[in-house]
């Protein structure tokens, strides 16, 4: 057992409690704000002589200067001459430490005179209750990081139980941008989850929505790892290599030829899958790009009427002059031409109780979202999707929507959560665990601001996600302003380095300001945690992620620049069929228009035939040469005598 | 030498509850009072000296005397007493003295006890036996022995035979010169070791001559703050008393009766513009020696390179020493 280092201290004005206590130190003690400490009570209880352990959340540090004044006289008034002085002032180092558990626990009582002892990495299981986690049988451990004080490496561990439900579920990630502290951890996270989550636990998946940069687009491709993270890696239990299986999907560009992502160099394609949806997909979401100001009770009457009567099924009315079978938004434009020229021709005001003013507004409204969701919303009803119902385990599936307007990442957020849910809730996602990232809740769970589908889906899942296996690891800048509902409810927080001002919030009252000011100045790679087994905030250091940063892939795999319609096509193709050359591409699209060309591209894609290049030359229809006919040869005319003019 | 003015402590208390069971008439004092060492109430007097360093007293700057010199003292002795009258029997008064004594040592420019010589701490209860016919010697050893502290008695006879008045004063007069001899043996048998050992220079709060052995060690150095007596006369008063800061007076020689022989001199460690005469001026006393100007002229500028830290909030600052301050103040902490 190490030496002691301080002194439990107590006085009537500073006297100690059950959850909090004073001691001193050496002025040259190992104590920090964050250090976990041990204090061995001097009497017995019961027989048992009490064992305390607290974190360090204050400090103080006086002399028995009893004003500064003296110094300044003692010093003639000139600073550069109290370092001539024989003696130092008698110095004093006093903490003030949070309790973290008692042992005994009961009776709970204030904390005793005694040694401290700085916590080993068997007393700081102890002190964080991993102990009933970590013990033969239960073996719930997820590593998050490394404790470090004094001589003491200590692995702290989170609960699965309470990391991914049922007990307690959600993780949110808080800490300044440009630091890379939250994606790093939620990269390092799920790397540890892959690796660690029990097996007998089930499966487990993560979909990550990209929202802004290229972070998270090189998640298996390995990053540099430094010989410090190394021994974290080895400390921690987990391969320091890149993810191995992911899969990307991102919607095209809007027009259509290359993919709307950082990771679109074509070395890389091989794991990227377009997303794109149709009417189908779109209609049933269309509340997400309506808002309320669009959308009044008679059109979300005539929305329904289109979900249930329309689409996908073979519509005949009077007034139309044809049977509709709508599958597209093409389809829905005609139909809605069809209708409106019927009601003109009828000189009629309304049709089927709907006025042709609603008609004509929701037809706008419709019509625009495939102008607006362009390169994920297709007019012909081509679907490439998430491979729900066959999600596989310790998969990553990012999804990039960084380049996208705000219309589309709503509309994308807010069906593939509903669709995860969906397939969750009938247990045939293909994973028993699903743990979803979102980063910038500041945007799409704001504290205040309108109550959008996106944050209620938010909330949703927050609430309710946990007794699915539907877990959100969510991040944001500031904690203060994304709803209560959304962070209240995550059981695990993680915190990097803050801003000051976020700091002076309130929901940072509960933290010493020792603590808050050392969360502002956390390097990177270093956390603070809470979650449900600690009682109080727990400093760690996380290893840097062994995946490729943004930045690095963004300039070893440069984003594609605009290209043909012939690259395109090519550089998609040819993933599936090596032999595909870009003469031949240029050879069969080249009598073509640009939407047939894609047309096909998509569907080859979608289906993915064994005979590519058969199945894409099917997709065209046929035309026929054109062939120039030749000039039929006129008879001569004769000529006129010259004398007789009329020909006779 | 502090002087501590606390009430009864918890120890106090107890030997008083003990001795109240033998003695009925007893009454506790609930407020416990303090009395100064008897010293502050001898008159102040003038004494001639034999002057060591040239004809007559004279004022000297010390040479080399800077901010930048460093102090070649490596530890501090001082001791702490307190005397508490807890309880008197029929006017007779109780008393409870508490005597410490500490050596702190500089290591690295902080100060931290002497590892050889732990402090001592020791407790005595002072009670004039003759005039409390009531409790037997076997009582008062009874209750020593259960309160933890020796038994002192303040009417045994004196040198010539005669016991002392049963004067309340009087009694309580010879309860605290007994309190105060007690304390500087504590202070005496520490700075004894420390000669013993041969270490860095001593500074003591306090005279170097009431033991042989210190008084004749280069390794201790008194340094003295309260002039009740003054070794200088005359013209040479006016000298001692005109000193400027970072001046020092002639050497001369003090021999006590029944003490050893040292040389002194007087110091000004803080300009007395402002202030009262004395302001800033301490009498240092050193072992003989072959060159005494030269050790005295060291020994001064070591003296005025411990003026800083102030030591201030106490009241003696002007001529206490910093490492002086901190025994004091580690003694008030352990006693």
């Amino acid at each position: 057992m190490s030496d002691a280092l301080g002194r439990v201290v107590a006085t009537e004005r500073k006297p100690n409690t059950p959850h909090e206590f004073h001691f001193w130190t050496a002025i040259d003690s190992p104590v920090g704000i964050g250090t976990i400490v041990r204090v061995d009570g001097a009497q017995p209880m019961d027989g048992q002589i009490p064992h305390i352990y607290g974190i360090v959340v204050e400090g103080f540090s006086y002399t028995d200067l009893q004003s500064p004044m003296h110094d300044v006289l003692g010093h003639d008034g000139l600073p550069t001459m109290a370092g001539y002085a024989s003696t130092e002032r008698a110095e004093i180092r006093l903490y003030t430490a949070a309790v973290l558990r008692q042992i005994p626990e009961e009776p709970l009582q204030p904390v005793p005179m005694g040694q401290v002892f700085l916590a080993e990495e068997a007393d700081v299981q102890i002190a964080l209750r991993m102990d009933s986690y970590l013990r033969e049988g239960a073996n719930t451990g997820i590593p998050i990081g490394v404790y470090r004080a004094g001589g003491t490496d200590a692995v702290i561990y989170l609960d699965a139980d309470f990391l991914l439900g049922p007990e307690a579920a959600h993780l949110n990630i808080t800490g300044v941008s440009g630091l890379a502290t939250k994606t790093s951890a939620v990269e390092w996270l799920l790397a540890s989850l892959f690796k660690h989550f029990p097996e007998d636990k089930g499966s487990i998946a993560a979909v990550c929505f990209n929202v802004k940069g290229p972070d998270l687009c090189y998640l298996d491709q390995p990053g540099k790892v430094e010989e410090t993270d190394e021994v974290l890696y080895d400390k921690l239990g987990v391969e320091p290599k890149p993810f191995e299986r992911v899969e990307y999907f991102a919607p095209y560009t809007a027009k259509g030829l290359a993919l709307n992502t950082f990771r679109n160099n074509e070395a890389l394609l091989d794991n990227v899958t377009p997303l794109t949806w149709g009417l189908r997909e779109v209609l049933q979401f269309a509340e997400v790009l309506l808002n309320k100001d669009d959308v009044d009770a008679k059109a979300d009457a005539l929305i329904d009427f289109i979900k249930e009567n329309i689409v996908d099924k073979e519509f005949r009315d009077p007034v139309l002059t044809k049977t509709h079978r709508v599958q597209s938004f093409s389809d829905l434009d005609a139909w809605f031409r069809d209708v409106l020229q019927g009601m003109e021709k009828k000189d009629g005001e309304s049709w089927r109780t709907h006025h042709v003013a609603t008609i004509r507004k929701v037809r706008n409204r419709l019509s625009n979202i495939s102008t607006r969701c362009a390169g994920l919303v297709t007019d012909s009803g081509a679907v490439s999707d998430l491979p729900f119902g066959s999600f596989a385990d310790r998969t990553v599936y990012v999804v990039d929507v960084a380049n996208l307007e705000e219309d589309a990442q709503d509309l994308i957020f807010a069906r593939i959560v509903s669709k995860l849910r969906e397939h969750l809730e009938r247990r045939d996602l293909g994973v028993k665990h699903l743990v979803v990232f979102v980063d910038e809740l500041n945007k799409y769970a704001p504290g205040d601001g309108a109550d959008t589908y996106v944050r209620k889906m938010l909330l949703d899942i927050a609430e309710r996600g946990r007794y699915l296996g539907l877990v959100l690891f969510s991040a944001q800048q500031f904690r203060s302003q994304v709803h209560r509902r959304v962070v209240g409810n995550s059981g695990t927080a993680l915190f990097g380095r803050m801003d000051a001002d976020e700091l002076s919030t309130p929901g940072y009252a509960v933290l010493s300001l020792a603590t808050r000011t050392k969360l502002a100045t956390l390097e990177k790679g270093q956390l603070m945690i809470r979650h449900p087994h600690f009682t109080q905030p727990i400093f760690v250091r996380f290893p840097r992620p062994s995946v490729m940063q943004g930045r690095e892939g963004a300039e070893r795999y440069p984003q594609a620049s605009d290209i043909s319609l012939d690259a395109a096509i090519l550089r998609v193709l040819r993933p599936l069929d090596p032999t595909i050359t870009l003469p031949w591409v240029q050879e069969i699209t080249a009598l073509y228009t640009e939407e047939e060309v894609i047309r096909a591209r998509n569907a080859t894609l979608l289906a993915r035939p064994d005979n590519v290049k058969a199945y894409f030359a099917a997709q065209f229809r046929k035309i026929v040469p054109v062939q120039t006919p030749a000039r039929p040869m006129a008879a001569s005319i004769k000529s006129a005598p010259e004398n007789d003019p009329y020909g006779f | 030498m502090l002087v501590s003015n606390s009430g009864p402590d918890t120890q106090s208390r107890a030997a008083v509850r003990l001795l109240m069971q033998r003695l009925p008439g007893l009454s506790p004092v609930e407020t416990g009072t303090s009395k100064e060492p008897i010293a502050t109430a001898d008159p102040p007097i003038l004494r001639s000296a034999q002057i060591v360093e040239g004809s007559a007293v004279r004022a000297i700057r010390i040479p080399g005397s800077s901010r930048e010199t460093a102090s070649g003292f490596g530890g501090f002795l001082d001791g702490t007493q307190t005397v508490q009258v807890v309880a008197h029997h029929q006017g007779m008064p109780i008393v409870i003295g508490s005597v410490s004594a500490a050596v702190r040592v500089r290591v690295n420019r902080r100060m931290t006890t002497w590892g050889h010589q732990p402090p001592r701490v020791e407790r005595a209860m002072y009670l004039p036996l003759r005039y409390i016919p009531t409790l037997t010697a076997v009582d008062a050893s009874s209750v020593a022995a259960q309160a933890n502290c020796r038994i002192v008695d303040t009417s045994t006879a004196d040198r010539n035979g005669e016991y002392p008045s049963q004067h309340p004063a009087v009694l309580l007069d010879r309860a605290i010169r007994a309190v105060d001899q007690q304390r500087e043996e504590l202070e005496d048998r520490l700075a004894e070791a420390w000669c013993a050992r041969g270490e860095a220079p001593l500074f003591i709060d306090g005279g170097i001559s009431r033991t042989a052995s210190v008084a004749s060690s280069t390794c201790a150095i008194g340094v003295i703050k309260s002039h009740r007596t003054l070794y200088v006369q005359g013209d040479a008063l006016a000298i001692v008393m005109g000193l400027k800061r970072g001046e020092r007076s002639s050497i001369f020689r003090v021999a006590p009766r029944s003490r050893s022989s040292v040389l002194s001199w007087y110091l000004r460690l803080r300009a007395p513009d402002g202030h009262d005469a004395m302001w800033g001026l301490v009498r240092v006393e050193v072992a003989e020696c072959d060159r005494p100007s030269e050790r005295a002229d060291e020994i001064s500028r070591w003296v005025m390179a411990e003026t800083t830290p102030l030591s201030l909030p106490d009241g003696r600052w002007d001529k206490m020493a910093y490492g002086v301050r901190d025994c004091e103040e580690f003694l008030r902490a352990i006693s």
